[in-house]
């Protein structure tokens, strides 16, 4: 597979120049000693427990809205499903912003990503419910009415924020940011994370299969209702453990696997680890981009994702138009 | 394949009613009868896909079982990525964990005439190309009986007899297949055996001579067809549509 170990190599130098990068001006050589041995107090601090879990965030972020885009595109055999679509990442988000307005938030450092996994949890649990028996219709239906819903709620706390202080720190968490992150969120997401992976690995060949229609891939052995709900729990522990740690980064669920679908052969099954490390690339560079561009003014990684996404997309939806057809 | 008083319900009204069959190997049997006669929902119970009453030996078998068992063609032709053809066919061979040890894929592509088409992608092909790579990928799962639903449905005269041909090349190397057609004449032709539906159930079962006599072709399909005996079997041409007020019905 010379597609994925391409998109590993670009993630690894995308991972190293953002350990390299940052405000303290650290050059190469000091940063590099500083993570491995040690080094000055000051240097050895910012490279361990500064940049490393920031890097490693962005990876797994990246790497988990890549692959959850992925499998749901081959689920509903739609390249326009993303994470945002089934309702789960803004189940998440609410449950952030109800910890920010609450208080919560303050009171231990992983209530804000706790809640936001809660919420996550019970939409996907919401989705299964009233979706998991029905066909693919019926749960992109269901998704768009939870994703409204938790839209409006969070519209809502929003509308009834005591003070622009607190609105406005509601809007910074939602525009996404793996700014000033620690272990504790790393491994917060993490475990959640590898099982959300390994339950979406495991759909894989199901969702080759669903290439032909559900009664096509059911007549192959595939077990295409349990095949649902494994997709919608994979996707909900890898997004909700996202937008968690993450707040609400957008686009890279939609458009990273179909920038990569052809370079696989479109195969679903190969474009969820394709996707998965796409993704972590593209949010490595993200985030190493809103460091050099604007180092003062905390760049948010979820505006930046989408206002260079879009009219990339535009652009590669105009060179494709009329090759599909 | 036996199928024992199949009966699938849409609310009351019964879409099979009581189907009892067998197909056994090295038969090319054509199922026939008109538009909402139940023939797609008869193969998609025989195979476990919707719920019924009655007994499927396939429906019985857990799905990876059943998969190695029997090919599916599912009428709509659906291909939602553009897989290369050659990965199209391959899907094929997921009941057997991917693996191909006798070269079925190969086989398939070669068979359906797709060799020049092997790495363009699916949803690039023709009407016609599409329908044949999807028949190779049934083919591809190398199972033992074939539930092809109208395989023949826009495809040229020469790709239709050609597909009728696999089937019978299919069923001398001792497979079974069951399709269903809209063709009266190829299935008249083609098949060794038709099996006529008629609102959910089965009225007729035999050669082609027994099954199509022009008072079922009244009854069940409200026509009268010109017959006529060639050396290449027996043609078998819808001329006109009968009144259901005709007093000769």
């Amino acid at each position: 597979m010379r597609v994925l170990a391409r998109l590993a190599a670009t993630v690894a130098a995308l991972g190293a120049a953002s350990l390299l990068i940052g405000p303290a001006g650290l050059g190469p050589g000091e940063s590099l000693r500083a993570l491995v041995a040690g080094g000055p107090e000051a240097a050895a601090l910012i490279l361990r427990e500064i940049r490393l879990p920031r890097t490693i965030l962005a990876a797994l972020v990246g790497a988990a809205l890549g692959a959850s885009g992925a499998a749901l595109q081959g689920l509903l055999r739609n390249p326009l499903a993303e994470p945002g679509l089934i309702g789960v990442a803004p189940a998440a988000a609410l449950g952030a912003v109800i910890a920010l307005q609450t208080g919560l938030a303050a009171a231990f450092a992983l209530a804000l990503p706790l809640t936001a996994l809660a919420f996550a949890g019970a939409a996907a649990a919401a989705l299964v419910v009233v979706a998991g028996a029905g066909g693919t219709l019926t749960l992109i239906l269901a998704g768009v009415a939870l994703s409204a819903l938790a839209g409006a709620m969070t519209s809502l706390v929003l509308n009834l924020s005591p003070n622009p202080f607190a609105a406005a720190e509601i809007v910074f968490w939602m525009m996404g940011s793996v700014a000033d992150r620690s272990w504790q969120h790393v491994w917060l997401a993490l475990p959640l994370m590898a099982a959300g992976a390994a339950v979406l690995a495991a759909s894989a060949r199901g969702l080759d299969a669903l290439t032909l229609g559900e009664d096509a891939a059911s007549s192959l052995g595939v077990p295409v209702a349990r095949l649902r709900v494994q997709v919608v729990a994979g996707t909900a522990a890898l997004v909700g453990a996202a937008v968690a740690v993450a707040g609400a980064v957008g686009f890279v669920g939609l458009v990273v696997p179909h920038l990569l679908r052809q370079a696989v052969g479109a195969s679903p099954a190969r474009l969820i680890p394709a996707s998965a490390l796409g993704g972590a690339a593209v949010l490595l560079a993200a985030d190493i981009a809103v460091r050099l561009v604007a180092p003062d003014r905390d760049l948010k990684l979820g505006v930046l994702t989408a206002i260079v996404g879009a009219p990339f997309f535009l652009r590669m939806i105009w060179t494709e138009r009329g090759r599909e057809a | 394949m036996s199928l024992r008083s199949l009966t699938v319900r849409r609310g009351e009204c019964p879409v099979v009613d009581r189907a009892t069959l067998d197909v056994t190997a090295g038969e090319v049997a054509g199922l026939i009868g008109p538009n909402g006669a139940g023939k797609t929902t008869l193969m998609r119970a025989a195979l476990g896909l919707i719920p019924h009453a009655g007994r499927s030996s396939l429906a019985a078998l857990p799905p990876l079982a059943r998969a190695r068992a029997a090919a599916y063609l599912p009428q709509g032709r659906q291909v939602a990525w553009p897989v290369p053809v050659a990965a199209l066919v391959a899907l094929g061979r997921l009941p057997w964990g991917g693996a191909d040890p006798d070269g079925a894929v190969e086989r398939a592509i070669a068979r359906m005439g797709l060799a020049a088409h092997r790495d363009r992608p699916a949803t690039a092909l023709s009407g016609g190309e599409l329908a044949r790579a999807l028949i190779a990928r049934a083919l591809a799962q190398d199972a033992p009986l074939l539930l092809a639903d109208e395989p023949a449905a826009g495809l040229d005269p020469a790709q239709q007899i050609r597909t009728m041909q696999v089937f019978a090349a299919l069923a001398a190397e001792g497979r079974s297949v069951l399709v269903s057609l809209h063709d009266l004449g190829l299935a008249a032709r083609h098949c060794t055996r038709l099996i006529l539906m008629d609102r959910g159930r089965i009225v007729a079962d035999g050669s082609p001579a027994a099954v199509l006599t022009p008072q079922r072709l009244a009854e069940v399909f409200a026509i009268r067809a010109a017959h006529a005996d060639t050396p290449d079997g027996p043609l078998i041409q819808p001329v006109a549509v009968l009144d259901a007020n005709d007093p000769k019905i």
